[in-house]
């Protein structure tokens, strides 16, 4: 499993990477290759509000439906909309297929370096 | 918390990296690498195996046993014979699902019982409390034995391979068979022709816990793949199979489901009189009537069905998951049992040429548990997640009656759209003309036709079907006030009296019996005349109570060639009684020799006629390679002081009655059936035949059939072809010797030559292939459309055919040639050697053999065994001249 130097990672297993001031979320790896096949996606609208650990969209899998938090608050300035149509690119490539962008007003305190995630997903185990 | 308990095929799932969970108390695979998607799409193209062994496999014995299941469970298990396999329900006394089962009878002296991995404890439990006063022993064999489903189109390639190249079981739903694997010191497996995927093609197997593992492997290294819980669920939601817990059981308020909510139960469920006061019957018996009255719109009293599981699929983006609410005009009719989302891969072709490609789509389906009132084709709306998003009540989500493959029914298909009437009719007419002219000109003049239950007819044949009594009528009946002589209804009518005697004196000879009746149109009106004659003389004695049907029949099973005009799904279906122990039909097959079968085991016979003690015997089959053993039934009956009626159905071998094939009234026949246009020389048209002397006690049998034929079947029977049947009789009975003896003769070295040239010739080769006109060729699984089409775009028309041991037409993997019609435009040995070795080429190497086939064809444009001297020729130029023909 995969987990790049340069993003943070949330409990939630999302993953953020700040790209001139503006967060890229997504999820991580560990999530995909849980949930298995992805099969629908439900992300929000440009301009939508939300606050850190807010529900900004919820992924299906053939298996269940999971909610994805939000690593950081913000404003929404972009949607991937491209997964509306293939949400199986998430689990192709976790780190590519990115759900939204957020012009960040919050910062999340709780949010990991990917060493610190894979710990953390080795103590969840 | 309680340890999971793990199957005998764990270890092969952890080395596998399987992402195992928690089912019902066992730690199974809910996925493999590959996903579930993969997973799914992968059974449905190739074959899967899921690791079933967590269901529990329980073994009744005992002198009870029969009995014992009969009260605890829902079906009639009288109904299920040895090497048979039933679904089933567990009731309670409110005719609520405790559990769904499977029940094989792999053998004699025991059932053995599937039951749902989450319930087999309390199964157990329940059983064990019902089972005081039955003398039965129940055992719990879930260790011993380990479960794999083999599911998917290339299961049967797979399995005949782990067997040593048997076929693993007949090639229809819920038969058994237990057989050995030679690469495993012959370890046992009991496998049965079952699943929960919905597959038409697709096994559950038993072997023993120490060499389950190998089982496994080699199943993966011969081309299957592991699928976990969640393709095993995609797939049985796709196939509407029920789960109990979801569609049968508790509903989500904890209320009891009524076992007739699920559409299965109207096959699991029986109320045979012997299955006597079984557990659930009054709450049952109450369920069915509310079922009939729904199934038939009848929505006044559903106190007993409430409601209904239902097929739903959602119509926009998004997924149905259990628990949510369905609305119907606004109002909650119910929710979500199960639902998710489910892929399907994208055909490629129509119909039987469909092609399964690499692209898949997705869609959302499921069931629901709905108001009974709720009917296919209802628009619904599904909450998800707070949205109410569209759905609609399918008939199903896919079809299994196509084999290799399941066809996946998609709810907004749009349908081709339909012809229209002509808008210039003029113009119309004078193109048909010119279609029907090239039409002619191809089948009579380019192409090699080999359509076994096709001839042409002689000219002399067709331009008297052309005739003036093909607008009459000449409706006349057998009347005792005039010692039984020929009353006709209509004037105009003596030439065709006169030809209608010569015809029947000519058909008598023939087929060397003592009476015939020539007024059927077709071989299946010949049969269904013969059927209902039956039926009637059966019920002569007391007219005034219900008419009973015929049972026991005993005929050749369709998939060892029984042609369709003596199936229960055909020309049998009004006159079959149902039997009242088994439910089932009263029809009983013939056993089929097992390194042949194309040929009826005669020994086994025997035993199945002691059984049975039926009351017809139906010889004759659509594929048909050798002549039917007549003789050696007729003189076991005489032996055994039985009365039983021997029809034989001579639809497709009329035409080869005498020296070189078969007399069958010399045999011992009591009616030959047939149509006078497959071997015989045309036209279109059937005739009986019956061997009684007029002061025979039975006499009154043979006028039931002519009173069948005249009222009863026909009343105009085309007197134009019946005409023309006369003159196919005199040349059928001027030329039959040479003309028979040629038919076998060119089969048999045709037969040669294509197995020369590589092909694949069914029938025994110590018997030339062949003893009729037929030769069947196994092209491969499921390629007998593809290949016959290819055929026909070389001029040479065949048909496909499916072999005794593949589903039904849709799987058809052979070719059913027949030689007749070539052989009467003059086709010898010589000329269908050279006709094998083009058609070789056409099939395997995909060779255009067109020019050639012409060549051939164009050589042989003159029809033999007919009258064809100068004032013959003369007189038909002259008729056809006078006639504006």
């Amino acid at each position: 499993m995969n987990f790049p130097k340069e993003l943070k990672y949330s409990k939630t297993h999302e993953w953020l990477k700040m790209e001139d001031g503006v967060a890229v979320i997504g999820l991580t790896d560990f999530a995909q290759d849980e949930l298995g096949d992805i099969v629908f996606i439900n992300l929000p609208e440009e301009g939508d509000e939300f606050g850190v650990d807010d529900v900004f969209a919820d992924v299906e899998s053939v298996k269940a439906v999971s909610d994805i938090n939000s690593p950081a608050g913000g404003s929404i300035t972009a949607v991937n909309e491209e997964l509306l149509d293939a949400p199986e690119k998430i689990n192709e490539a976790p780190y590519e297929a990115w759900l939204v962008k957020m012009e960040v007003s919050e910062e999340a305190d709780d949010l990991m370096s990917a060493e610190e995630y894979e710990a953390f997903i080795e103590s969840e185990k | 918390m309680e340890e999971l308990k793990r199957t005998q095929l764990y270890d092969r799932h952890i080395s596998a990296d399987a992402k195992m969970v928690d089912f019902g108390g066992w730690e199974m695979p809910i996925q493999y690498p590959t996903g579930i998607i993969a997973e799914h799409l992968y059974t449905r193209r190739y074959c899967s195996l899921f690791d079933v062994s967590h269901m529990g496999r329980l073994i009744v014995s005992g002198p009870d046993r029969k009995a014992f299941l009969q009260h605890v469970v829902t079906s009639n298990v009288d109904a299920l014979d040895v090497g048979m396999a039933q679904y089933s329900i567990l009731p309670d006394e409110d005719g609520c699902g405790i559990d769904d089962l499977y029940i094989y009878r792999f053998e004699e002296d025991r059932y053995v019982v599937i039951a749902n991995a989450a319930n087999t404890d309390k199964d157990w439990d329940h059983l064990m409390k019902m089972k005081e006063g039955f003398d039965v022993t129940i055992e719990n064999v879930s260790k011993d034995w380990a479960a794999i489903a083999v599911q998917g189109p290339t299961s049967k390639d797979i399995l005949r391979d782990l067997i040593g190249g048997k076929q693993p079981t007949e090639p229809i739903r819920n038969y058994l068979n237990i057989a050995t694997i030679p690469a495993l010191d012959d370890a046992p497996v009991y496998l049965a022709k079952t699943g929960y995927t919905g597959e038409p093609i697709g096994y559950e197997i038993y072997v023993p816990t120490e060499v389950c593992g190998k089982v496994w492997d080699m199943l993966i290294e011969m081309g299957a793949r592991p699928a976990g819980l969640g393709a095993r669920d995609t797939t049985r939601l796709e196939a509407g199979m029920p789960l109990h817990g979801h569609e049968m059981g508790l509903d989500k308020d904890g209320n009891k489901m009524p076992i007739y909510a699920v559409p299965l139960a109207k096959f699991a469920v029986s109320f045979a009189p012997q299955k006597g006061d079984f557990i659930g019957k009054e709450a049952l018996a109450a369920q069915k009537a509310a079922f009939l009255r729904i199934n038939n719109h009848d929505f006044s009293d559903c106190a007993a069905l409430p409601r209904r599981i239902q097929p739903i699929v959602l119509l926009g983006k998004g997924v149905l998951r259990a628990g949510c609410s369905v609305f119907k005009d606004g109002r909650e009719v119910g929710y979500v049992t199960s639902g998710t989302m489910v892929p399907y891969s994208l055909m490629d072709g129509e119909t039987l040429f469909q092609k399964v490609t690499e692209e898949s789509q997705k869609r959302s389906i499921g069931f629901c548990y709905v108001d009974s009132d709720v009917e296919t084709d209802d628009q619904v709306e599904v909450d998800i997640r707070g949205k109410k998003l569209a759905a609609a009540i399918p008939e199903c989500h896919m079809k299994n009656d196509a084999p290799p493959y399941v066809r996946v029914l998609l709810y907004e298909h749009e349908d081709e759209e339909e012809q229209q009437a002509a808008a210039d009719r003029g113009a119309a007419a004078k193109s048909l003309f010119k279609e029907a002219l090239e039409n002619h000109l191809w089948r009579q003049e380019a192409c090699i036709n080999l359509i076994p239950s096709e001839m042409s007819a002689s000219r002399a044949v067709r331009l008297l079907e052309c005739s003036d009594p093909s607008f009459r009528y000449a409706e006349h009946r057998k009347t005792a006030a005039f010692y039984d002589e020929e009353v006709f209804y209509y004037q105009g009518t003596k030439f065709i009296g006169r030809v209608e005697e010569a015809l029947m004196a000519e058909m008598k000879q023939y087929l060397g019996c003592k009476e015939v009746e020539t007024r059927v149109t077709s071989g299946q009106m010949a049969n269904t005349c013969v059927f209902s004659a039956l039926v009637d003389y059966k019920n002569r004695l007391d007219r005034k109570v219900e008419p009973k049907r015929l049972g026991y029949i005993l005929n050749n099973h369709i998939i060892k060639g029984g042609h369709l005009s003596a199936q229960p799904m055909g020309a049998l279906k009004d006159f079959a009684a149902i039997d009242p122990v088994t439910e089932k039909r009263a029809v009983v097959n013939f056993p089929v020799m097992e390194n042949d079968p194309y040929c009826i085991d005669v020994e086994e016979t025997k035993k199945v006629i002691e059984e049975y003690d039926p009351e017809l015997i139906i010889f004759g089959k659509s594929m048909v390679l050798y002549p039917e053993p007549v003789k050696e039934i007729r003189e076991f009956l005489d032996a055994q002081g039985r009365d039983t009626i021997i029809m034989y159905d001579m639809a497709h071998v009329l035409g080869l009655i005498g020296d070189h094939f078969q007399k069958p009234f010399e045999d011992g026949a009591d009616f030959v059936t047939g149509s006078t246009h497959k071997t015989f020389f045309g036209p279109q048209r059937g005739v009986v035949g019956g061997n009684w002397d007029k002061d025979d006690k039975k006499y009154d049998l043979w006028e039931t059939v002519q009173s069948r034929a005249f009222p009863g079947s026909t009343s105009n029977h085309h007197l134009g072809t019946q005409l023309a049947l006369l003159m196919a009789v005199y040349e059928m009975n001027e030329y039959k010797d040479a003309y028979q003896k040629a038919v076998v003769t060119n089969a048999k070295a045709f037969a040669k030559a294509l197995k020369e040239a590589g092909l694949n010739v069914q029938g025994d080769p110590a018997k030339g292939y062949t003893q009729t006109h037929q030769v069947i060729v196994s092209v491969g699984y499921g390629e007998g459309p593809e290949v016959a089409e290819r055929l026909e775009q070389n001029n040479i028309i065949c048909n496909y055919q499916a072999t005794p041991e593949e589903e039904g037409f849709t799987a058809s993997g052979a070719l059913r040639l027949g030689v007749s019609e070539m052989t009467r435009f003059g086709f010898t040995e010589k000329d269908f050697a050279k006709l094998a070795d083009l058609m070789a080429s056409c099939i395997l190497h995909g060779t255009d053999v067109k020019a050639e086939v012409k060549a051939l064809r164009d050589a042989h444009l003159d029809m033999q065994y007919c009258f064809q001297d100068k004032d013959m020729v003369d007189i038909m130029d002259a008729f056809a001249k006078k006639t504006g023909l």
